[in-house]
């Protein structure tokens, strides 16, 4: 039973991340960048709690404000690079907050001895939750409640104005300019959200985790972030959690047996995913867009199309 | 209403406009012609903000645009419609509609609408223009399935939800049928009679001599004639410009 | 700072400028990719060190000269197994999911060499590696100098190949224009698959380049080189070769100079902080080219 629990509070602490992506990919901007902001959260909210006694709340709180201000800074460059370029100069800003941390040092006494982070060897004792004696299902209860919360907040937002012009954007930024749209207030504002989600995120699994070090927050954390909205599709939220549930509960728990081939077989399947259904697993929505209407009403226009001549082309490579 | 004074534009060595100069008075439907390559698309640019002059100046409603940023612009009061046509493919029928309606509810005057007389004002907006563009039973359908002519449709309503004064309209007629040219002139006789101005770029000849109130012709980037539909039809510069081929004249 | 420390900070810069000929032939393998589809093949650094690995089987077997021009062909039949793998099936509308393809190739061919290898890092051989030209306490590494003087070669043949060649002609027809080249007869899928041959070739001589110069093949090497070969595609400019030869010396002169000052484990800070340098004063790269490349 227990292993469900850990389990679910892995996947609940992905199920954000994969938010905060799904956040900045609506704007059209693909960023490698959230596995910094969840560092940053990681280490400040870790720093909090176990160094100063901070309450957890207000930890997390801090740590994603901080997340979010980073990001938000980030933001107002980005706005000049576009497409592909973005992707690397996101991975560049990941690796240096990860090499930031690898070299790292701030200890102070605490009650065992020193804590705090301490280079490459990492930043441990961060036992708010086994100090304050939080049982594995109030931890999952606090992580759920959390997701329920973005989710909520995501879902609202992408209904408002904010995200139709977030999604008209990621559709073709020259038409939405022309529309009226404010590019850098969407762009900024969908990586700020993003951030603060993902530093979230890592103030959590800090604690989750007890024990991070540099190594967690690598390229392929960023890469799980941005997988899991790509694969479960953009258009909607819970793509995004059936993605995780699918990728962390069957394929890299559930295949334990296959032990160390897990990863091996996770890259597999992204591919086989990709070839399949390049839009993702979830195309359509559970009752975002009604995007059923689309498949519904499929013959009638296809007659519509055939009258007035155009045909859907595909290119293929 | 809109003022465009020796405004040019280079790229480089090459001299897309040269000191043009030319006026659209505020409710006219005032026509941009010449041959392929005469800057009919870079002045659309220039007004709408895509592209910052050279030189000269593009002054809307007596104030000089200067390096406004395009989505200012928009609320100014300038939307446009692209000759590539540039829909969010991926959003239906009506968000496109919507995308453009609701960024005008910014600010003081948007709190004031969206929270009081609720969402409702806007709704009603984006449904009207929805029927004037007769579109209403493809409004969930996505914008990148539609027929061409219907894209074209959506293109103009969408550029006419920002709500603007001055509408752009860059060769909204290319590769339409002669009933949909029709429709294209009464909708846009109709929405000059809602009140917008309109700057119609186009190729089509017909069409331009037909709805035009005054007609400017460039070629090589320089205003070469400007006037109603037919003294331009008489002026030899202006048949030279096209290679000798005869202006049919207006039905 | 005296003389000696002046020489060795020279001895850095050089060092890695001639190692980063390899940083240029992999950033020359992004580039090749990204000019002709559009896309970026995130495996790319990561087959050209499996393609390193494979060559190993041939190591005691041949001359070293051999075994490099294994591990050429090893890269171009990886780079025709990407393409088919990864980008042939996939509709070009969706540069996400190409993307994301590439990805969980290049998780995958990392695990399986950490898996086929058991993760021990493997002898490369070296050429070279123990005759040097000196001058006086300065000297040009001779495996180093040998490395770039094959990466020349390989830019120079690429340069022959693109420019005086049918295959050459039709890869920047299909970069700057798909639809018109298909119309002229010439096969995009066909060519798209033989661009990936050539930055496989390309990559194959760039890991094992890397191989040689460091001494062996760890699964480890992947990312890192992933990392700055990317780099070196956005300083050079994407879909430009001449900014990615530019820019991957650069990019090896200033990783080494930059250890030299600093050590090992903030070196790479520095990289990338070059990287958003570059970025803000010049976006677009040094040669910002979008579908052109000569």
């Amino acid at each position: 039973m227990d292993f469900y629990l850990g389990l679910a509070q892995v996947i609940g602490i992905h199920s954000l991340l994969g938010l905060s992506a799904w956040c900045v990919l609506h704007t059209g901007q693909v960023s490698l960048a959230q596995g910094g902001f969840f560092a940053i959260g990681a280490y400040l909210a870790g720093m909090l709690t176990s160094m100063f006694q901070w309450p957890l709340g207000y930890a997390l709180a801090t740590g994603a404000v901080s997340a979010c201000a980073v990001a938000i800074a980030i933001g107002f460059p980005a706005l000049r690079i576009k497409g592909l370029m973005l992707v690397v100069a996101t991975t560049a800003f990941a690796e240096i907050i990860r090499l930031f941390f690898f070299n790292f040092k701030w200890r102070v006494a605490g009650p065992e001895g020193l804590v705090g982070p301490d280079g490459s060897l990492g930043f441990g004792g961060i036992r708010y939750f086994p100090a304050n004696g939080w049982s594995s299902f109030e931890l999952n209860a606090l992580i759920w409640s959390l997701v329920a919360m973005v989710m909520v907040l995501l879902a609202w937002l992408d209904r408002s104005r904010v995200g139709t012009m977030w999604r008209a954007i990621g559709e073709d930024e020259l038409a939405a300019q022309c529309a009226g749209i404010n590019l850098t207030a969407a762009k900024v504002s969908a990586f700020g959200i993003g951030g603060a989600i993902a530093g979230l995120a890592g103030g959590i699994f800090a604690h989750y985790a007890t024990h991070i070090e540099h190594g967690n927050f690598g390229i392929l954390l960023a890469t799980f972030a941005i997988a899991y909205p790509i694969l479960g599709g953009l258009a909607s939220l819970w793509g995004t959690i059936i993605a995780v549930i699918f990728v962390q509960g069957f394929l890299l728990e559930g295949l334990r047996f296959l032990g160390e081939w897990r990863s091996l077989l996770f890259g597999v399947l992204i591919i086989v995913v990709m070839i399949i259904r390049p839009s993702g697993l979830l195309k359509a929505s559970l009752g975002m867009r009604g995007r059923l209407n689309k498949a519904a009403r499929e013959p009638e226009y296809r007659r519509d199309q055939a009258k007035s001549g155009t045909t859907d082309e595909v290119h293929h490579a | 209403m809109l003022e465009l004074q020796q405004l040019s534009r280079h790229f480089g060595g090459v001299k897309a406009l040269d000191q043009l100069s030319f006026e659209v008075r505020a409710g006219d439907i005032h026509g941009l012609i010449g041959p392929n390559g005469s800057g009919k698309s870079t002045t659309v640019n220039l007004i709408s903000g895509v592209y910052r002059p050279t030189s000269g100046l593009v002054k809307f409603k007596g104030k000089d645009l200067g390096d406004l940023e395009t989505d200012r612009r928009v609320h100014l009061g300038i939307s446009r419609t692209f000759q590539n046509i540039r829909l969010f493919g991926n959003l239906t029928v009506w968000q496109n509609i919507w995308a453009a309606r609701v960024v005008r509810s910014e600010g003081l005057k948007g709190f004031r609408e969206r929270w009081l007389s609720g969402a409702s004002r806007a709704k009603e907006d984006a449904e009207l223009l929805l029927s004037f563009g007769g579109l209403e039973d493809k409004r969930d359908v996505l914008a990148s399935n539609l027929a061409f002519g219907e894209q074209r449709r959506l293109e103009l309503i969408r550029a006419a939800a920002s709500g603007s004064d001055l509408l752009l309209l860059d060769e909204p007629a290319a590769g339409m049928n002669a009933e949909e040219i029709n429709d294209l002139e009464l909708r846009i006789r109709e929405l000059r009679k809602l009140g917008r101005t309109i700057l119609l770029i186009e190729h089509h000849m017909e069409l331009v001599m037909s709805v035009c109130d005054r007609i400017t012709v460039l070629n090589f980037g320089r205003k070469i004639a400007e006037g109603m539909p037919g003294e331009i039809q008489q002026m030899p510069e202006v048949k030279a410009a096209y290679l000798g081929s005869d202006l049919p004249t207006a039905a | 700072m005296d003389l000696l420390d002046l020489i060795d900070l020279i001895q850095a810069l050089t060092d890695g400028v001639l190692f980063g000929t390899t940083y240029a032939l992999i950033g020359i393998g992004f580039t090749l990719i990204f000019g002709v589809m559009h896309k970026i093949n995130l495996s790319y650094a990561a087959a050209s060190i499996g393609a390193a690995y494979l060559s190993l089987v041939l190591v005691n077997l041949v001359p070293a000269p051999i075994v490099y021009l294994g591990a050429a062909l090893a890269g171009g039949v990886l780079g025709w197994l990407i393409y088919l793998i990864c980008f042939r099936f996939i509709p070009l509308e969706n540069p996400l999911a190409t993307l994301m393809s590439t990805v969980g190739m290049l998780l995958a061919i990392e695990e399986l060499i950490s898996h086929l290898t058991l993760g021990m890092p493997q002898n490369y051989p070296a050429l070279f590696a123990n005759s040097n030209l000196e001058f006086g306490s300065f000297f040009l590494r001779g495996d180093l100098l040998f490395i770039f003087f094959l990466g020349c070669a390989a830019m120079f043949a690429l340069t022959m190949l693109l420019k005086r060649t049918k295959l050459g002609l039709a890869t920047r027809a299909v970069a700057q224009q798909a639809t018109a080249a298909q119309l002229c007869g010439m096969s995009v899928s066909a060519t798209n698959g033989a661009t990936f041959v050539i930055a496989g070739l390309l990559g194959g001589i760039a890991g094992s380049m890397a191989g040689a110069a460091i001494g062996v093949l760890s699964p480890l090497m992947a990312m890192p080189l992933t990392v700055k070969g990317l780099v070196v595609t956005v300083i050079g400019g994407l879909g430009s070769i001449p900014g990615a030869i530019i820019a991957g010396l650069m990019v090896g002169g200033a990783e080494n100079l930059f250890q030299f000052l600093r050590g090992v484990s903030e070196r790479d800070i520095y990289v990338m902080l070059l990287l958003f340098v570059f970025l803000t004063l010049k976006p677009g790269g040094l040669f910002a080219a979008p579908g052109g490349r000569d």
